[in-house]
C-alpha cells in the first residue's frame, strides 16, 4: 500500500464524525432515576423504565438537557427550542425497548463549528493543493451530497423540511477557508450538524466462542447497568481531510466537554466513543465516493491510524479499479487493518416517529440563558487568556487550559507571576506534573501536591537558586513528602551560590590549576569552557550556579 | 334481612363500613362469594386475588379500629383490567405471551385506588392487548356479557364491565384506547368514563397506543364514577408520566347541579349514521328530549372532519401498537420458544406463537405504515386530521358545553357475529373520535332497548380536562331517566350475602 | 399499490413475527384491505395544517430531577425473575449468528 502522504497527493479523503459521549457527570439515566455507574456488578442499577417493563414510561433527565445545551452553546450551534424525541426502532437485545429513544429531524442542537488549528507535523498531512479557493468548492459539494441517517431525518423526513437549507444556516462570519501559514501550520473551521440527545445501549457479553467475537458466540448475556445512560451524539459535516485534523477535532471536543464538566470523556472507560466516515474522491472531483464506517477507534491513536489506514486501503482498491462497498469495518489497531464487520445493502429502516411518552420541548430563553451562565472559561478562551496575561507559550497554554484541573492549578501557582517566573510554573506543570502523575498513577486532585509548593519551586528555579537537575529532585521529593521546597533545598543544602563574589576566588583557583585547558580556550577551543564549568562546580560542591561560572570564565579568560 | 353486596354502591359499602354497619373484611368475603358464584357463568376475571383483597380489608378494619379516619373508598371491592400492573398479581394483558408475567411494580392508577381504599379482587379479562372490542381476543376464555351470556361484553375492557354489571365488585378499572371503555360499558347497561387524555396517569399500564390510551372508571351509578375520579386524580401530576396533567377538581362537587340553560350538541349525521339501530337512536333521542325537559338547550353542530376519525385512528393506533409491542420479544419478560439455535428464530418463533391474530395484525400493519415512504404520506396526514378534528370539536364547544351521540351504534352482539376484523374496527365509529382529539366521554346507561332488550346507551363527551361536567350532565340522564341501572337481573342476588 | 406476499413477508421479518405460507396469505389479504380503509386519511394531508403528535395541548418540557430514586430499584432476583433464560447475573440470549452489531 502506498503511503498516507503519498494518496493525498491525488486523492481527497472526505472524513465525517460522529462522536459519542456519555453524560457521566450525572447521577442518574437519561429516563429513569437508576444511578449512572461502569463499575457495578451486572444488572445492579435496573428499574422498570430501562429494562422496558410493560408499562413503564419515561421521564426525561433536566440535567441531561441543560448538558446538551451547553454542549451546543460551547461549540457555536443554534439552539433549537422546538424539538422532539423520536423512537428509533430495531430489533436486538441491547435495547431493552427494542427501540432507542433519540432525537428526530430536529436536534438540540445543530450547525455549530469549531475551528481547528492544525499545528505540529501534522498540519504536513494535508497537501499543500487542498487550501483555498479548492477547499472551498470541496466543502459545498461534500455536505451537499453527504448521506448518513442524520442528514437524511433533516432534509428527508418531513419535520425537518422547514430545515432543508441548513446549509445556509451555518453562521459563516466566522468561517474561513484555510490558508497554510509561513510555519506550514493552519487553521480550518469544522461544521458540525447536530449534536443529539439520545440513551446508550445495553453492554453485552459473547461466550463460547473464539476470542468472545459474536459470529462464533455459542450464546450471549446482556447488562442492562449501560441501558439508558445519557448520550449526546455529535456528527460533524464532512470537513475533515486527514486523519490528524480527526484526531485534533476529537480531542478538541474532548477538552470542551471536560471543561463543561459534562463528562469524564474517557475512550479508554468508553465513555467517549467516535466512528469515522469516510470516503476518497479524486482531487477536484465534485461527486464524493461511496464511503465507510470505521468502528472501533477508541482512543486518539486509533482514529488517526485507523483513518490512515483505510484511507490508503480505499486509494489502493479505487487505484485496481475495484470498488468500494458501503459497509462497516472494524480497527484491529493489534493487526493494523480494518475489516468488514457488515455490508449495508439497503439502508436501514429504523421507523422513526415522535415518541408520543416524551412531551414535546420548547425551551424558552430562560432555559438556554440559565445554561449559558453555567459555561465555565472555555479552553481557547483560556489559552488565549493565559498567553497575554503569563505570557507562557501558545504550546504549554494550550495544553494546561484543556484540562480544568490543570488550568486551575496552573492558576494558582502563577498567581501574580509573568513571563519568566510563569513560565517556568508551566514548565514545571507540562514536565514535571504530567510526568509525576503518570509514573505515580494518580490523578491531580489525588496527589496531593499543592499550588503553593510548584510556586515556591518555580520561585527558586526562576531565581538560579537551583538548577533544572535539582528542580527535578526537589519536585520528587516535595511531591512524596508534601514539604515545602525551601525547606526541602535547605536541608539538603542544595541552594546554589549566585553570589559573584563567593564565586570568583572558586574560579581563580581552577584556572590556576588548569592552565593547560585556558590556554586551549583562548587559542579558540571553545568546547574546553565545559570542562571548565565542571570543575568549578566540582570545587564548589555542586552548589556554584554553572551559569554564573560560566560567565566568570569567560571573563576572566578574555 | 340478609344485604347483597350488588345492592350497595361504592359510596354506600364505603359509609357502611365507616358506621360499623359491617367490616371490610365482610365485604371482600361478600365480593369474593359472589364472584365465586357469579363468575362461572360471567367469566370476568382472569385471576382473583383474595389474599390482596382481604389483605387490604385487613388493614382498613384494623386502621378504623384504631379510631383512624377512613379513606373516601374505603373497603369497596374493585376489579382491575389486566393490563395493569399490580405487585402480587400476573399482569397477562389477555395474552399467552405475558400468561406468567409477574408484575414487578404497581401502576400509578392501581396505586391511587388502593390509597383510596379500594380491595382489588383480581384481574379482569380483556382483548389480548386492548385489540378489539368484544374481549373475544383474549386468548384465555370469552367474557359472556351478564345481560345475555351469548352476547359480547364489549371491549376491549369487557371484563372490567361485565364485573360490575353482574355485581361481583362496585367498580373497576379499564382503559380506552378507541372507546375500549365506553362501549363495553355501553353493552354492560353500567357507567364507563374515559377521562381527558393526561388526566389519570398511564404510568403501569402496559400501552397499547400511547397518545390515544387513557385509564378511566366502570360503576353502576355516576356517583360511584365521581369518587373513583377523585382518587385517580386527586393526587395530581404523577411524576413518573410526562403525560399527566394536574387537573385538581372535587369531582362530587356539583354532581347535582342543575343543567339548566346548558347548551347541549346533536351531531346530525351522528344520528342518521348507517349502522346505528333504531333502538340505540330512539334511546338517544329520549336522552336529548329528557335534558332539555331539564331546561338544557338542544343545538345542532357541524364538525366536517369526523369523517376521518376511523382511518387516522387506524394510521395512529397500529403504528403506535408495533412500537409499544416491539418489546415483547421473549427475552427480558414473556413467552420464549424454545430450543431455538439463534436469537432471529428465538425472537420471531417467541412473537408469533405468544401474540394472537389480532395483535400480529395491528403490529404489521403499524410497521408497514412507520415504515419509511409510507409513514411520511399516512402517519402525517392522520396527525393532521388529528388536528382537524380537536379544532372541530373545539369549536363546537364555543356552542356548546356537552355533545350527545351514542356510544356503541348498538347493543351487545353475538359471539362470532362480527369476523371481519375491518368491520370489527368500524363498530369504534362513535367513540374513536374522542380519542383522536383527547376530550372525555362517558357512557350512561339508559335502560334496555326496545327490540333486543338489552342495554342501551347514550354517550356525552366534552371539552378537555371538563369531565366533571360530563358526570354533571350523566348524573343528569341518571336521575331523569335511568335511576341508575340495577345489576344483570340474572346475577342480581346469588351469593355475596353481607 | 397492493402489498405483494413478498412486501409482507419483509415486513415481518422486520418486526420478527414468524408467520406460515397460509399466514403470509392471510396477512396479505389483511393489510391490502386494512390499508384501503386508510386510504382516504391521505386527502387530509393539507398544507397548512399542523400534525399534532402529542394530545396534550400546550404541555411541554416535562422533565424529572437528577436525582436516585432507590425505591424504584429492582433487586436481581425481582429483575430477572421473568427472563426466560438468565446466567448468573445477566439476561441469556441464544447464539446471534449472521446478525449486525448495534450502533
Amino acid at each position: 500500500m502506498k503511503e498516507l502522504s503519498e494518496v493525498l497527493q491525488d486523492w481527497e479523503a472526505v472524513i465525517g464524525l460522529e462522536i459519542h459521549t456519555e453524560l457521566t457527570a450525572l447521577d442518574t439515566k437519561m429516563f429513569c432515576n437508576c444511578k449512572l455507574s461502569h463499575d457495578d456488578e451486572p444488572n445492579a442499577n435496573v428499574c422498570p423504565v430501562c429494562l422496558g417493563l410493560p408499562g413503564a414510561l419515561p421521564v426525561p433527565n433536566k440535567k441531561a438537557i441543560e448538558s446538551i445545551v451547553k454542549a451546543g452553546l460551547a461549540t457555536n450551534c443554534e439552539i433549537q427550542k422546538h424539538s422532539m424525541f423520536y423512537r428509533k426502532h430495531y430489533f436486538y437485545p441491547d435495547m431493552a425497548k427494542n427501540f432507542q429513544t433519540t432525537q428526530g429531524p430536529v436536534a438540540f442542537a445543530m450547525y455549530g463549528h469549531l475551528d481547528l488549528d492544525v499545528t505540529g507535523q501534522g498540519a504536513a498531512e494535508r497537501p499543500d493543493c487542498a487550501f483555498g479557493a479548492a477547499e472551498a468548492e470541496s466543502l459545498a459539494s461534500a455536505s451537499a451530497n453527504a448521506e448518513g441517517l442524520s442528514t437524511f431525518m433533516t432534509s428527508q423526513m418531513r419535520e425537518g423540511n422547514q430545515r432543508a437549507g441548513h446549509l445556509a444556516s451555518y453562521d459563516a462570519s466566522n468561517m474561513q477557508m484555510p490558508e497554510r501559514r509561513a510555519d506550514g501550520c493552519y487553521t480550518v473551521p469544522i461544521r458540525i450538524l447536530r449534536i443529539h440527545m439520545e440513551e446508550d445501549a445495553a453492554k453485552m457479553v459473547h461466550v463460547g466462542g473464539a476470542e468472545g467475537r459474536i459470529t462464533a458466540a455459542a450464546e450471549s448475556l446482556v447488562d442492562y447497568n449501560r441501558c439508558g445512560t445519557p448520550l449526546i451524539e455529535l456528527v460533524t459535516e464532512p470537513d475533515l481531510r486527514t486523519p490528524e485534523e480527526a484526531r485534533l477535532f476529537m480531542e478538541k471536543l474532548r477538552r470542551i466537554f471536560v471543561t463543561l464538566g459534562i463528562s469524564d470523556c474517557s475512550m479508554e472507560k468508553g465513555s467517549m466513543r467516535c466512528d469515522g466516515n469516510v470516503s476518497l474522491r479524486r482531487r477536484g472531483e465534485t461527486k464524493l465516493g461511496t464511503k465507510t464506517e470505521l468502528k472501533n477507534l477508541n482512543s486518539f491513536k486509533s482514529l488517526h491510524d485507523g483513518l490512515a489506514y483505510e484511507i490508503c486501503r480505499q486509494a489502493e482498491v479505487l487505484e485496481e479499479g475495484g470498488i468500494i462497498y458501503q459497509e462497516t469495518r472494524h480497527w484491529e489497531p493489534s493487526r493494523k487493518r480494518t475489516v468488514v464487520m457488515r455490508v449495508k445493502e439497503t439502508a436501514d429502516d429504523y421507523r422513526l416517529f415522535p415518541d408520543p411518552d416524551l412531551a414535546p420541548f420548547d425551551l424558552n430563553d430562560a432555559f438556554i440563558e440559565n445554561c449559558r451562565e453555567q459555561i465555565p472559561e472555555l479552553p481557547d478562551a483560556k489559552r488565549a487568556r493565559f498567553e497575554a496575561d503569563f505570557g507562557i507559550k501558545a504550546a504549554d497554554a494550550e495544553q494546561i487550559a484543556g484540562d480544568p484541573a490543570y488550568a486551575d492549578f496552573f492558576e494558582k501557582a502563577a498567581a501574580g507571576t509573568s513571563g519568566k517566573e510563569a513560565q517556568t510554573v508551566a514548565n514545571l506543570l507540562v514536565n514535571e506534573l504530567v510526568g509525576y502523575l503518570k509514573s505515580a498513577g494518580t490523578a491531580l486532585d489525588e496527589s496531593g501536591i499543592a499550588p503553593v509548593q510548584v510556586a515556591a519551586l518555580a520561585k527558586l528555579l526562576a531565581s538560579d537558586a537551583i538548577s533544572s537537575n535539582q528542580a527535578h529532585e526537589v519536585f520528587e521529593l516535595m511531591a512524596q513528602t508534601g514539604d515545602d521546597p525551601n525547606k526541602i533545598v535547605d536541608e539538603r543544602g542544595m541552594r546554589q551560590v549566585s553570589d559573584t563574589g563567593a564565586l570568583q576566588p572558586i574560579v581563580d583557583e581552577v584556572l590556576a590549576n588548569c592552565a593547560d585547558q585556558a590556554q586551549q580556550y583562548r587559542d579558540g577551543n571553545q568546547k574546553v569552557l565545559g570542562f571548565l564549568v565542571g570543575q568549578c562546580m566540582k570545587a564548589s560542591r555542586g552548589k556554584g550556579n554553572p551559569k554564573l561560572f560560566n560567565e566568570l570564565l569567560r571573563a576572566s579568560l578574555s | 334481612m340478609a344485604l347483597n353486596i350488588d345492592s350497595l354502591t361504592a359510596s354506600q359499602i364505603a359509609s357502611g363500613i365507616a358506621a360499623g354497619d359491617f367490616t371490610a373484611t365482610e365485604v371482600a368475603h361478600a365480593s369474593l362469594d359472589a364472584i365465586e358464584a357469579r363468575d362461572g357463568a360471567v367469566k370476568a376475571f382472569l385471576q382473583v386475588s383474595p389474599e390482596l383483597a382481604l389483605d387490604a380489608a385487613a388493614h382498613i378494619d384494623a386502621a378504623r379500629a384504631a379510631g383512624e379516619a377512613l379513606p373516601p373508598l374505603a373497603g369497596v371491592p374493585l376489579a382491575i383490567k389486566d393490563n395493569m400492573n399490580l405487585v402480587g398479581t400476573r399482569t397477562t394483558c389477555a395474552s399467552r405471551m405475558l400468561e406468567n408475567y409477574e408484575s414487578v411494580y404497581t401502576a400509578t392508577c392501581v396505586e391511587r385506588m388502593l390509597q383510596a381504599g379500594c380491595l382489588p379482587m383480581g384481574k379482569a379479562n380483556m382483548d389480548e392487548f386492548a385489540f378489539g372490542s368484544s374481549t373475544e381476543s383474549s386468548a384465555f376464555h370469552r367474557t359472556n356479557n351478564p345481560w345475555d351470556t351469548e352476547r359480547v361484553p364489549g371491549g376491549s375492557s369487557g371484563g372490567s364491565a361485565a364485573a360490575v354489571a353482574a355485581g361481583e365488585v362496585a367498580l373497576s378499572l379499564g382503559s380506552d384506547t378507541g372507546g375500549s371503555i365506553r362501549q363495553p360499558a355501553s353493552l354492560c347497561g353500567v357507567v364507563g368514563l374515559k377521562p381527558t387524555y393526561g388526566a389519570v396517569s398511564r404510568y403501569g399500564v402496559v400501552a397499547f397506543g400511547s397518545s390515544l390510551d387513557q385509564v378511566g372508571p366502570f360503576g353502576r351509578t355516576v356517583e360511584d364514577v365521581a369518587l373513583a375520579m377523585n382518587a385517580l386524580v386527586g393526587a395530581g401530576h404523577d411524576p413518573y408520566d410526562c403525560t399527566s396533567q394536574d387537573c385538581p377538581v372535587d369531582f362530587l362537587e356539583h354532581l347535582e347541579d342543575s343543567i339548566e340553560g346548558k347548551r347541549v350538541g346533536i351531531i346530525p349525521s351522528f344520528m342518521e349514521a348507517e349502522g346505528l339501530t333504531l333502538e340505540v337512536k330512539q334511546a338517544v333521542e329520549r336522552a336529548a328530549h329528557e335534558l332539555e325537559a331539564q331546561g338544557a338547550k338542544l343545538v345542532e353542530v357541524d364538525l366536517p372532519h369526523l369523517d376521518a376519525a376511523i382511518a387516522a385512528y387506524y394510521v395512529i393506533g397500529p403504528a403506535e401498537a408495533f412500537s409499544n409491542l416491539a418489546r415483547f420479544d421473549g427475552i427480558r419478560y414473556g413467552y420464549q420458544e424454545e430450543g431455538c439455535a439463534n436469537l432471529t428464530d428465538q425472537s420471531s418463533l417467541s412473537r408469533a406463537h405468544g401474540f394472537g391474530a389480532e395483535a400480529k395484525r395491528r403490529q404489521m400493519l403499524g410497521a408497514y405504515l412507520l415504515s419509511s415512504g409510507v409513514y411520511d404520506k399516512y402517519y402525517y396526514a392522520a396527525q393532521k386530521a388529528r388536528t382537524l378534528i380537536t379544532q372541530d370539536y373545539n369549536r363546537a364547544y364555543e356552542q356548546v358545553d356537552t355533545i350527545l351521540m351514542p356510544a356503541s351504534p348498538r347493543t351487545a352482539f353475538k359471539f362470532g357475529e362480527i369476523s371481519d376484523p375491518t368491520q370489527m374496527y368500524l363498530s369504534d365509529l362513535y367513540t374513536i373520535s374522542i380519542n383522536i382529539c383527547g376530550n372525555g366521554g362517558i357512557s350512561v346507561p339508559l335502560g334496555l332497548g326496545g327490540d333486543t332488550h338489552l342495554p342501551v346507551s347514550a354517550q356525552l363527551v366534552g371539552p378537555a380536562f371538563k369531565d366533571r361536567q360530563l358526570l354533571t350532565f350523566a348524573r343528569a340522564l341518571e336521575r331523569g331517566i335511568a335511576g341508575g341501572m340495577s345489576v344483570a337481573p340474572d346475577f342480581a342476588g346469588k351469593g355475596g350475602e353481607l | 399499490m397492493a402489498l405483494s406476499e413478498k412486501d409482507v413477508r419483509g415486513i415481518a421479518e422486520y418486526a420478527k413475527i414468524a408467520l406460515t405460507d397460509d399466514e403470509l396469505t392471510e396477512m396479505t389479504a389483511y393489510m391490502n384491505n386494512a390499508v384501503s380503509i386508510l386510504e382516504p386519511i391521505l386527502q387530509y394531508d393539507l398544507p397548512d395544517v399542523e400534525p399534532t403528535f402529542h394530545p396534550i395541548g400546550s404541555l411541554s418540557n416535562v422533565m424529572g430531577d437528577d436525582g436516585l430514586e432507590p425505591a424504584r430499584d429492582l433487586p436481581l432476583d425481582v429483575a430477572l425473575e421473568n427472563a426466560g433464560s438468565a446466567r448468573d447475573r445477566y439476561f441469556r440470549v441464544p447464539s446471534i449468528l449472521g446478525e449486525g452489531e448495534s450502533e
